[in-house]
C-alpha cells in the first residue's frame, strides 16, 4: 500500500475545532427560532402503574399554554428497532414502567408558564407491584412487564458452537465464576434536546443524534408522517457514546406539540431527566466458565449472562450480543456456549453503550489470568496463543483479515516491561492487561452501506454531502482529510454538508463503529472518481499523461515535469466549458452476511473487518482504605491506519477515562426504582486529577478494503481498559473482582476475603 | 413581576438590563445577549461548562444570579479573541486537539484563562488541579492539560 501521502497520517487541526473553541459551535440547545416555545414534560413518579386517565384541560387553560399532549393524542404505534421488538409507545397510554417516563408534556411561551401548565395536567394511576432485580423478574409471579413476554425475559441469545460439554469434561482446568457490574451513565455533556418545528406538512427536527436516517424513519413511522416530510437537520451533538443511536421520546414529544401549536417547540432536558428518563447502561451479571488445556489452550467457554434491561426493548438484541461477539472477535474458542438474557425490570430504558459489557469482558480477562497463572503462565504468553491471527474464522464464522492483535499485545507488554513486573510484583501493586477486537461495522439491511456526493465548484474549492455524522469523535473532520488527499485540495476550501436527511444519502451512522471503514470510504470512493475526470482534463491540457498528473495543494502537475501545472480551478472551469462539471458519486456497502440475525442465525460475517487493543494499567492498593491508584496506563490500538493520530489518540485516552478509571469510579446507584444519582455531584465521571499517565501507542495493519487501511479508531480501548484495571487488582491480591466499580468498600471485602483464605 | 436593574459590561460592551429575581448569569449571557458559548450542562455548578471570567475570577453561570455581579466585568468565549486574533488558549486547543464533541471547551478554555492570567507558566501540577474543577466526558484531560501548558508557554 501506498504509504506517502500528503496529508493522511498527519496530526491536522480538526475542521470543527476553530467553532468550538470560539463558542461559535450551534447545539441543539442554542437554536432559537422566531416564535419558539418551551416543551416541559410530566413523568412518572410510580415505577409501574396503570394509567386511569390524563386530564389536559385545566393546563391548557393556563396563559401563555400553546399546546398539551399525552399519548393519547399519538397514533398508538410502538417503536422497536426490530419488527419483534415493537414495545415501546413512548407516551404510554396503558400503564408506566419506569420512574421517569414520559406521560404527558406541554409547550408554552416560557419555561415559568410550561412548568406552571405541567402540575395542572391530572394524571390518575393505579399502582402496581414493581421488579427491579433481574434474578427476581425472572420468577414465577413477578410482575409482568409487558403482557408478551413471560417470565420478562425480553431477548434470549442463544448460540452454542462445537460440543462444548464433551470439551469442558476433557479440559485440564475448569473454573467458574460469576461476576457483577454495575451500569453506567453515558454522562454526555451534553443533556438531551430536540428542537421540532412543524410547517407547510413538513417538521424538521434538531437532535444529538448518532444516526439521522433511522431517526427519521422512526418518527416517520409514530407520526404517520411521509418520510420526505420529516427532516432532520445538521447539528453539533456534545458527545453521544452509544447513548444517542435511537428515536428518543422526547423526539416524539416535541413534534407532537410542535404540529399541534403550529409553531416551533424546544425540549431540554435537565442532567436529571437525562439521566433518568433518556437512556441508560445495562447492570450486568456474568457467570463464567471456562475449560484449558495444560498448555493453557482454550478449549470451551460456557456462559451465562443477565442483562437488566430496564423496562423495554431498545436495542435489546444487539446489547445482549455485542460483549460476547467482541470477545470471540479476539480469541479462538472451538466449543462455545453463550446463553444471554436481557431482562425487562422496572427501571430506566437500557441500551448500547461504547463501554458496554464491562463485567463480562474483565471477568473473562481476569479469570483467564488466574487459570493461566495455575498452569505457569503469563498473561501475555496465555493471550497470544489464544488470539486470533490474520485468516482466521471466529467461532460464530466471521472471517478476520487484517489483525494486529499480536503487535498490540507485544508493543504494550515491551512498552511497560509487563512479564518481568507482572511476575515480581511488590505489596499491593499490580499490573495487568486487557484485549479486545470490535466490529467495524454490523449487519443494518440496506443501512449498513454510505454514499457520497462530491462536487468540484468554479473556483476549486469543493463540496462533499455525506449522510455520515459526528458526535464529537471528529469524523466531519476526517472525510474532509481523506477527500483532501484524493482531491489534492486543502482541507479549508472543502465545505462538508452532512447528517441532513433532506440532502444526504442512507449512512450507517456513528453507533457501530463504521464510520471509517463506511463511510469514510464512500467519500474516498466519490472523490476518487471525481479525481480521474480532474485528471483526464489536466492531462490534455498540460499534454502528459495521466498516470503523470498529480493533485496537490490545488494545483494539477506533472510528476516528471513539476513545471507543467495548473490551477484545478482552470481544469474545473474546462470542465463546465465542456458541459461535464467536476461531480462525482462513490458508494461503500461493506461485505456482510445479511442472512445473519442476532436472535435467529447468529452466524456470518459480522463486519467488513475488526479492529484490536490491548490495554495495560498500573494499579496499587491503600490497605487501610481500599482506595485504587492508577499511576500509569498504556493502551496500544491496531485501527489500521490512523487518518490523524491525534485525533486517533484523543479517542484512546478518553475511552482510559470512561472505561479504565471509571472501572474504579462510575456505576449507577439504586433504591429500588429510585436513581440515587442522577446529576454530576453524585455520579463520579473522572476528573483530571483521576488521570492516570497516559501512554498510546497506534499499531498499522493497513487494512485492504480500508481507507488508506484506516478502521475503526478508539473503540477498542473502551472495551479492554476496564479489563487491564481487573486483571491489575487480581495480579496486586490474587483474587477475582466480584462486582465493578472497584470502589473501596469492593476493594477492602475482596482484601478481607484473601486474608480469610490465609488465616 | 418586580425586576432589578443591572448594569453589567460583558466582552467590552455595556449592559443596562432588567433581570428577574432568580435569573441566572448563565441564562441572561445565554438568552438576552445571544452568548451561548457557556453551556447548561448541570445546573448545579459541578461540571464547569458554564464558566465565564467575572472581575478576573472563573464562575460557574448557572449558580450566579446575574443580580449579585451588578457592576462587573464579564469576558466569555467570544469575547477572548483581540484584533481578530485568537487567544494563545483557543490555538492551542485546536492545535494539540484539546477538543472533541465541544460540550465543555468554552468552559475549560475560561477556567484556564483565569489561571493564565493570575500564574505565568504554571506547572502541569497546576493545570491539572485547576481544570479539576470542570468535567470533559471525551477527551481524557490528556491533550487538554498539553494545551493549557503550550499557551502558557506562548504567553509567558
Amino acid at each position: 500500500m501506498k504509504d506517502n501521502f500528503n496529508i493522511v497520517g498527519k496530526r491536522v487541526v480538526r475542521s470543527d475545532s476553530l467553532d468550538k473553541v470560539t463558542g461559535a459551535a450551534r447545539y441543539t440547545a442554542d437554536i432559537k427560532l422566531p416564535n419558539i416555545l418551551v416543551g416541559k414534560v410530566l413523568r412518572s413518579p410510580y415505577p409501574h402503574a396503570r394509567i386511569v386517565s390524563i386530564d389536559l384541560k385545566r393546563a391548557l387553560k393556563v396563559p401563555g399554554v400553546k399546546a398539551a399532549i399525552s399519548g393519547f393524542d399519538a397514533y398508538g404505534i410502538k417503536w422497536g428497532v426490530f419488527r419483534y421488538t415493537q414495545d415501546h409507545a413512548m407516551l404510554p397510554t396503558d400503564k408506566v414502567r419506569y420512574i421517569g417516563e414520559d406521560v404527558a408534556a406541554v409547550a408554552a411561551v416560557d419555561e415559568e408558564t410550561a412548568l406552571e401548565a405541567l402540575s395542572y395536567i391530572k394524571v390518575d394511576y393505579e399502582p402496581l407491584p414493581a421488579v427491579f432485580d433481574p434474578i427476581e423478574s425472572m420468577k414465577e409471579g413477578a410482575p409482568q412487564i409487558h403482557a408478551e413476554h413471560k417470565n420478562n425475559i425480553n431477548i434470549h441469545i442463544h448460540i452454542d458452537v462445537g460440543e462444548v460439554d464433551k470439551a469442558m469434561g476433557k479440559a485440564f482446568l475448569v473454573r467458574e465464576d460469576t461476576f457483577k457490574a454495575a451500569g453506567e451513565a453515558y454522562a454526555m455533556m451534553e443533556p438531551y434536546a430536540v428542537v421540532a418545528s412543524y410547517a407547510n406538512g413538513y417538521l424538521d427536527l434538531w437532535m444529538p443524534n448518532a444516526g439521522p436516517h433511522v431517526r427519521a424513519k422512526a418518527l416517520s413511522n409514530l407520526l404517520k408522517l411521509p418520510l420526505n416530510k420529516v427532516r432532520i437537520r445538521h447539528i453539533n451533538s456534545g458527545g453521544a457514546f452509544g447513548g444517542r443511536s435511537e428515536v428518543a421520546p422526547g423526539d416524539l414529544v416535541a413534534s407532537l406539540l410542535s404540529i399541534k401549536a403550529g409553531r416551533p417547540v424546544k425540549l431540554v432536558l435537565s442532567r436529571e431527566e437525562n439521566a433518568t428518563s433518556s437512556r441508560q447502561v445495562h447492570d450486568i451479571m456474568a457467570t463464567i466458565k471456562t475449560g484449558m488445556k495444560k498448555d493453557g489452550t482454550i478449549v470451551a467457554k460456557d456462559y451465562r449472562v443477565i442483562y437488566n434491561g430496564g423496562a423495554y426493548s431498545s436495542t435489546g438484541p444487539i446489547a445482549t450480543s455485542i460483549p460476547f461477539y467482541v470477545y470471540e472477535e479476539c480469541y479462538r474458542f472451538p466449543n462455545v456456549r453463550y446463553n444471554g438474557y436481557r431482562v425487562f425490570t422496572n427501571k430506566g430504558i437500557r441500551g448500547m453503550y461504547g463501554c458496554h459489557g464491562r463485567a463480562f469482558l474483565a471477568g473473562n480477562e481476569a479469570q483467564m489470568d488466574l487459570m493461566a497463572k495455575e498452569l505457569g503462565i503469563d498473561p501475555v504468553d496465555i493471550r497470544l496463543k489464544n488470539g486470533l491471527k490474520p485468516g482466521e474464522v471466529t467461532a460464530t464464522k466471521s472471517k478476520i483479515t487484517s489483525c494486529g492483535l499480536k503487535d498490540t499485545i507485544k508493543a504494550a507488554s515491551e512498552r511497560t516491561n509487563f512479564k518481568k513486573r507482572w511476575a515480581r510484583k511488590s505489596g499491593l501493586k499490580g499490573i495487568g492487561m486487557g484485549c479486545i477486537a470490535i466490529m467495524c461495522g454490523f449487519p443494518m439491511g440496506f443501512r449498513s452501506g454510505s454514499s457520497c456526493y462530491v462536487k468540484i465548484n468554479d473556483d476549486g474549492q469543493a463540496t462533499l454531502v455525506t449522510g455520515l455524522v459526528d458526535n464529537g469523535q471528529g469524523n466531519e473532520s476526517m472525510v474532509i482529510q481523506v477527500a483532501s488527499e484524493v482531491l489534492g485540495i486543502p482541507m479549508k476550501d472543502i465545505n462538508l454538508v452532512c447528517a441532513d436527511t433532506e440532502v444526504t444519502n442512507l449512512d450507517p451512522g456513528a453507533y457501530s463503529q463504521a464510520a471509517a471503514f463506511v463511510g469514510a470510504n464512500a467519500v474516498r470512493v466519490a472523490c476518487e472518481n471525481a479525481r480521474k475526470k480532474i485528471v483526464s482534463i489536466a492531462a490534455q491540457k498540460l499534454r502528459v499523461k495521466a498516470a503523470d498528473i498529480g493533485l496537490k495543494d490545488g494545483l494539477a502537475y506533472s510528476m516528471k515535469e513539476p513545471d507543467k501545472k495548473m490551477p484545478i480551478s482552470w481544469v474545473v472551469r474546462e470542465a463546465f466549458f465542456r458541459g461535464e462539471p467536476v461531480a462525482a458519486t462513490g458508494s461503500y456497502f461493506p461485505n456482510i452476511d445479511f442472512e445473519r440475525e442476532w436472535v435467529s442465525r447468529p452466524w456470518g460475517q459480522m463486519a467488513g473487518t475488526f479492529s484490536f487493543g490491548t490495554s495495560i494499567a498500573e494499579v496499587s492498593i491503600d490497605p487501610e482504605t481500599g482506595k485504587i491508584a492508577m499511576p500509569r496506563f498504556t493502551t496500544a490500538h491496531d485501527c489500521g491506519r490512523a487518518i490523524n493520530p491525534m485525533a486517533v489518540e484523543g479517542q484512546m485516552d478518553g475511552s482510559v477515562q470512561q472505561a479504565g478509571v471509571a472501572a474504579i469510579t462510575e456505576g449507577n446507584l439504586w433504591d429500588k426504582g429510585h436513581l440515587l444519582n442522577p446529576d454530576l455531584l453524585e455520579y463520579k465521571v473522572p476528573l483530571a486529577c483521576d488521570m492516570p499517565d497516559i501512554d498510546t501507542i497506534i499499531i498499522s495493519s493497513l487494512d485492504p478494503e480500508g481507507p488508506f487501511g484506516a478502521k475503526e479508531g478508539g473503540l477498542t480501548v473502551r472495551m479492554n481498559a476496564y479489563s487491564a484495571v481487573a486483571c491489575a487488582v487480581t495480579n496486586a491480591t490474587g483474587e477475582l473482582f466480584e462486582e465493578l466499580p472497584l470502589t473501596p468498600d469492593k476493594v477492602l471485602t475482596m482484601l478481607e476475603r484473601k486474608k480469610g483464605v490465609k488465616g | 413581576m418586580k425586576t432589578i436593574r443591572v448594569n453589567i459590561q460583558v466582552n467590552n460592551e455595556k449592559n443596562v438590563l432588567q433581570v428577574r429575581p432568580y435569573e441566572t448569569l448563565l441564562e441572561t449571557l445565554r438568552e438576552r445577549l445571544n452568548l451561548t458559548g457557556a453551556k447548561e450542562a448541570c445546573s448545579m455548578g459541578a461540571c464547569g461548562a458554564c464558566t465565564v471570567v467575572v472581575n478576573g475570577i472563573p464562575v460557574r453561570s448557572c449558580i450566579v444570579l446575574t443580580a449579585e455581579v451588578d457592576g462587573a466585568v464579564i469576558t466569555t468565549v467570544e469575547g477572548l479573541k483581540e484584533n481578530g486574533e485568537l487567544h494563545p488558549l483557543q490555538e492551542a486547543f485546536m492545535e494539540k486537539g484539546a477538543v472533541q464533541c465541544g460540550f465543555c471547551t468554552s468552559g475549560m478554555i475560561m477556567t484556564a484563562k483565569a489561571l493564565l492570567d493570575r500564574k505565568k507558566r504554571p506547572t502541569k501540577k497546576e493545570i491539572v488541579k485547576t481544570i479539576s474543577s470542570n468535567i470533559c466526558r471525551c477527551t481524557g484531560y490528556k491533550k487538554i492539560v498539553e494545551a493549557v501548558e503550550e499557551a502558557g508557554k506562548k504567553m509567558a
